[in-house]
């Protein structure tokens, strides 16, 4: 083959190579590091990426950004096919129940049929309403499976932490309560 | 008549096999629509996601719904990439384009490279040896001379 040809053919394949590894990095830079969950590992309280979901019940979406300011959020990602979302979602419940005036309760129905979804919250008893992700991207920007997720959100819209273990829910329904 | 007759009768039992082939069936489905949590199709996933979706796909062959409508229901529900396939339209061309694209490029390269490669390789040199030296010359002529005599 001619120097001009196998140089122009090493340089393409070179560049090749060059960008699905630019795509890789950035596949891993901007997704991973950036999230909610792994932001709050490294002891950063970042402040809630903002998202306009349908809710659930189809009466109109809801926009956490317009939720910033007014009352602390308690976020929970979760799925009707989930079996420890149910759990959790009875503790929400209880919670909500004592806190409802005072902490906004918004449930994130994530990667689910929406109809399942819908029997599951009457199923189950749930009195906060859920907004709808279906493809999941929400959740990814918050951190990605698996779920049960629950964030905790501070009146200026800062991410104060997540449920960890069982104590982590009056611990931190306390603190958002009093920003 | 009778032949009418026959023939009428073979169209009404293959109606409902022509209609039986229409049909969507699970299996083929399940090669076609992804787990949305496990990142395979549903024919490879034994995760809760998958089998209520495998649920949904079930009820809608039941209550008679074509193979796309099904896809249709569950991209309005999922997104895009719900599916194993990527989309007609959009970005989603692209995975379909860049491929054949490339393959193209890539035989388009090769032909251009033979081309090239054959039309600027240098003449092969001449087999003919240099004139021999006169005496050298001479001296052979007396040899065959003396042969044939």
């Amino acid at each position: 083959m001619a120097r001009p040809v196998r140089l122009t053919a090493q340089a393409a394949a070179v560049a090749l190579v060059a960008g699905l590894l630019a795509l890789l990095v950035w596949r891993v830079v901007s997704q991973d590091n950036n999230a909610v969950a792994q932001s709050l590992d490294k002891g950063k309280h970042p402040t809630a990426p903002a998202f306009d979901l349908k809710r659930l019940d189809g009466s109109g979406s809801v926009d956490l950004a317009s939720l910033r300011g007014k009352k602390p959020i308690v976020l929970d990602f979760w799925a009707s096919w989930c079996v420890p979302c149910i759990g959790e979602a009875r503790r929400l419940t209880a919670a909500h129940k004592r806190y409802g005036d005072r902490i906004a309760f918004l449930g994130v129905d994530t990667k689910d049929f929406a109809p399942d979804a819908r029997a599951w919250q009457r199923k189950h008893g749930v009195t906060y309403p859920s907004v709808h992700d279906g493809d999941g991207k929400v959740l990814t920007r918050w951190g990605g499976l698996p779920i049960p997720r629950i964030f905790f959100i501070d009146r200026s819209g800062k991410v104060v932490g997540e449920l960890v273990v069982e104590e982590d829910l009056p611990r931190y329904l306390r603190q958002i309560d009093a920003s | 008549m009778s032949r009418l007759l026959a023939a009428a009768v073979i169209a009404l039992a293959l109606v409902p096999l022509a209609a039986a082939a229409d049909r969507p069936s699970l299996a083929k489905l399940e090669g076609e629509v992804m787990c949305p949590v496990c990142g395979t199709t549903l024919d490879q996933s034994d995760s809760p996601a998958a089998r209520q979706i495998e649920r949904f796909i079930k009820r809608r062959i039941a209550a008679g719904d074509s193979e796309q409508q099904i896809k249709d229901a569950l991209v309005a529900n999922y997104g895009d990439a719900i599916l194993a396939s990527p989309p007609h339209h959009g970005f989603g061309l692209l995975a379909w384009w860049v491929p054949l694209g490339g393959i193209v490029l890539a035989a388009g390269l090769l032909g251009w490279g033979i081309w090239r490669w054959s039309h600027t390789r240098e003449p092969a040199p001449a087999t003919a040896g240099a004139p021999l030296d006169p005496a050298l010359d001479r001296r052979l002529d007396e040899e065959l001379q003396r042969f044939d005599a």
